[in-house]
């Protein structure tokens, strides 16, 4: 349901500026709108309002949210902060600021050290158990090295696809060292071969530097390794590292003391800067005077007299909100605000991922809400089907709560599943003919036809027909009552001649088709020729062609017939050649495969097409669009709990 | 004797319609990828603009059954 908005402007006191757009900010219910493209050149009174220096409340929030991240997570403790909450809300931005960088002065440098100093022990953690794992691998070979003074110990480690690589340094270290060394080498895992170099001291930049040429990985060990047998290396690196879990059971539990005792204002002054910093931001849509402030808006008029009394409460009769009368053409550019029953909510999420309607446009959610399920329970049509889809669809629910256009989408499959439930009862579907074949169900006979669907094909197809022509005339006169509204004589003219001249085409078809009375065939023909000079005269010369398209748009609708067969037919196809096999688990196994895939096939393709029929072809009788979404200013956060 | 006349008419009218509905779907969707890389809110629109030829590919599966049913 569409809600009146009314403009509206607050005036007020410039000192209680920010005060007012807390509050406003808090009621949630205005939609700003910039006021300086109402200022007319060489206004001297009104102006421009100054953007307040912002960059200091971002700067400190940007610290804030830095520390807050830095403590570990502790439980919110409500009741507290709904007490710093109402201290911190009592602040200006100056006392705001000034407590804020008290609380930066206290935890800052400490928090930073103690991160510093943790994240360099993690990091002497890694590299601890790096050199244990190397050394533990290449220790065998220390038996085989020889011990001698003067000599450099260096470990490389090579990929096995690169093994060649050896050799050749194997050579060149012939050469720099003049024979003096020794080189062993080793696997250590599937991909890596350790080497171990032991060279005279007096070469070692010439060692270091074929290493280096060679793209070689050289593990170089701290400087206290350095020399010492492997056993007492792994002894060092296991000291070491208790060493450091200690100091980083030390830092941590530091950390759980400030978060103790800060974090649950430091959770309430994130908050609160995040407000303050929205709010600054919009400061450069309203308009000053020299001693007065001007903001400009929409407001839902359910949601107005709540927010003049939140203002009037805060500051008596300082502040005054002003309703602003609108004609009826300006009204194009209030925000669309539709208020609609929770049934109806994902669709209206649907179209607006098409197109936004505009303020004085009929809604068109609450119409797909209606004929979306019924399309697509038409299409599906069958009893197992929609089942599987209403289940799929409960678990994806579940399965993902935070992603709304998820849910939106599947509340949309779990509306339209109950229509496929009920059509499959009336074609006698479940797994297509496996119902019918076991005999659990049959297809109902309604007016005299049996409505089966790979037999009763031309009834299912004069059905689709006849939905197409209600939907379509359901459009057009929906576009003659946009066309009332906007006081446009020609519009109402075209759609109305529109309507009369597919009535009259239905009714020479019939009569042509002898399947009703001659005398209507004769009515049909005058219908048509009062018809024409009215679309002429709303649509000019080429809104003759338009009936062309109107009569396309009304065939359109045989998808819902042909989709729907198409469906039913892979499904006969399924049970047959899982039928055919003389291995009834194999059969199975084929007939699952096929209804899988029919499957996916029934909830995509029905729903594309359901919606391309609201699209396509209803909405282009009467839905404009292009309209701007009711966007009323308030934190984020709120905004998603309100959708 | 066999007519293959009829099902050879269903073939044609329906194959038609497919290759149809294919073409104009490869150009609008190779077109509707890129203006979703472009402006991803684009993308309800783009599915709506891909299905649009399918109308085809029905109409043409619409008459192939009322060939198959009413003529044999």
């Amino acid at each position: 349901m569409l809600q009146k908005m009314k403009k509206v402007q607050v005036l007020g006191p410039k000192k209680d500026l920010q005060s007012v757009v807390d509050v406003l900010y808090h009621s949630g219910t205005v939609q700003l709108e910039d006021i300086s493209k109402t200022i007319r050149h060489g206004d001297t009174l009104l102006r421009k309002m100054d953007i307040e220096k912002g960059g200091d409340i971002a700067n400190t929030l940007v610290k804030i949210g830095g520390i807050f991240l830095s403590l570990p997570k502790i439980n919110y403790n409500t009741k507290k902060q709904e007490q710093i909450y109402d201290e911190l809300q009592q602040l200006s931005h100056h006392d705001l600021l000034a407590r804020a960088n008290h609380v930066i002065e206290e935890l800052e440098s400490t928090t930073k050290d103690l991160a510093v100093k943790k994240n360099d022990l993690e990091f002497s953690l890694g590299a601890m158990d790096r050199y244990e794992k190397i050394i533990k691998k290449i220790q065998p070979l220390e038996s085989q090295l020889p011990i001698l003074e003067g000599f450099e110990v260096t470990v490389i480690l090579i990929q096995r696809e690169y093994r060649e690589v050896l050799d050749f340094i194997k050579n060149t270290l012939v050469e720099i060292t003049k024979k003096q060394f020794e080189m062993i080498s080793a696997d250590i895992d599937e991909t890596t071969i350790a080497a171990v170099i032991v060279f005279n001291k007096r070469y070692t930049d010439g060692v270091h530097s074929l290493i280096f040429s060679q793209n070689v990985n050289e593990v170089r060990l701290p400087h206290e390794f350095l020399g010492k047998p492997f056993n007492e290396i792994l002894q060092m690196i296991s000291v070491k590292r208790m060493k450091s879990i200690d100091e980083m059971a030390a830092i941590d539990e530091n950390l759980v003391n400030l978060a103790t005792e800060w974090y649950q204002e430091l959770a309430v002054l994130k908050k609160v800067l995040e407000d303050r910093n929205a709010e600054v931001g919009v400061f450069g849509k309203f308009g000053q005077t020299e001693y007065t402030f001007v903001i400009l808006g929409w407001i839902p008029k359910k949601y107005l007299e709540s927010t003049k009394k939140a203002l009037k409460d805060a500051f008596g009769n300082r502040v005054f909100v002003n309703e602003l009368e609108v004609s009826p053409e300006n009204m194009d550019e209030a925000p669309t605000f539709y208020d609609n029953p929770a049934i109806v909510k994902p669709f209206e999420f649907l179209l607006q991922m098409v197109n936004a309607p505009k303020y004085r446009e009929v809604d068109p959610s609450p119409l797909l809400a209606l004929f979306f399920p019924f399309f697509f329970g038409l299409m599906v049509g069958d009893i197992a089907y929609g089942i599987i889809i209403l289940v799929f669809a409960l678990i994806i629910k579940k399965k993902y709560k935070m992603e709304l256009w998820l849910q939106h989408l599947m509340n949309i499959l779990i509306i339209s599943s109950i229509p496929s439930i009920f059509f499959g009862f009336v074609f006698g579907e479940f797994f297509g003919n496996f119902g019918e074949m076991m005999g659990w169900i049959h297809p109902m006979t309604i007016a005299g036809v049996t409505w089966n669907r790979v037999e009763a094909i031309v009834p299912m197809l004069i059905l689709a027909i006849a939905i197409g022509v209600f939907h379509i005339f359901l459009g057009l006169s929906l576009g003659i009552l946009n066309a009332i509204t906007k006081k446009s004589k020609k519009h109402v003219m075209e759609k109305a001649g529109m309507i009369i001249v597919i009535t009259g085409l239905i009714l020479v078809i019939g009569g042509a088709a002898k399947i009703v009375p001659d005398i209507l065939l004769q009515i049909g023909v005058v219908l048509v020729v009062i018809a024409v000079p009215l679309i002429i005269y709303g649509g000019g010369f080429f809104g003759v062609f338009e009936i062309i398209s109107t009569v396309g748009n009304i065939l359109s609708y045989a998808r819902i017939m042909a989709i729907g067969m198409a469906s039913v037919i892979l499904a006969l196809v399924a049970n047959k050649l899982g039928g055919m096999t003389d291995v009834a688990v194999l059969g199975f196994f084929i007939a699952a495969l096929l209804h899988i895939m029919n499957l996916v096939l029934a909830i995509f393709s029905p729903f594309l097409h359901s919606f391309r029929l609201h699209v396509v072809e209803f909405n282009s009788k009467f839905f404009e669009g292009g309209g701007k979404m009711y966007k009323p200013f308030r934190s984020e956060k709120e905004d998603e709990t309100v959708k | 004797m066999v007519d293959w006349g009829i099902p050879i008419g269903a073939g044609i009218a329906f194959g038609l319609g497919a290759l149809g509905t294919g073409i104009a779907q490869s150009k609008i969707g190779s077109a509707g990828a890129g203006t979703i890389a472009e402006r991803p809110e684009t993308f309800g629109l783009m599915v709506i603009l891909v299905a649009i030829p399918e109308t085809l590919v029905i109409l043409g599966f619409v008459v192939a059954a009322m060939i198959m049913i009413m003529l044999v």
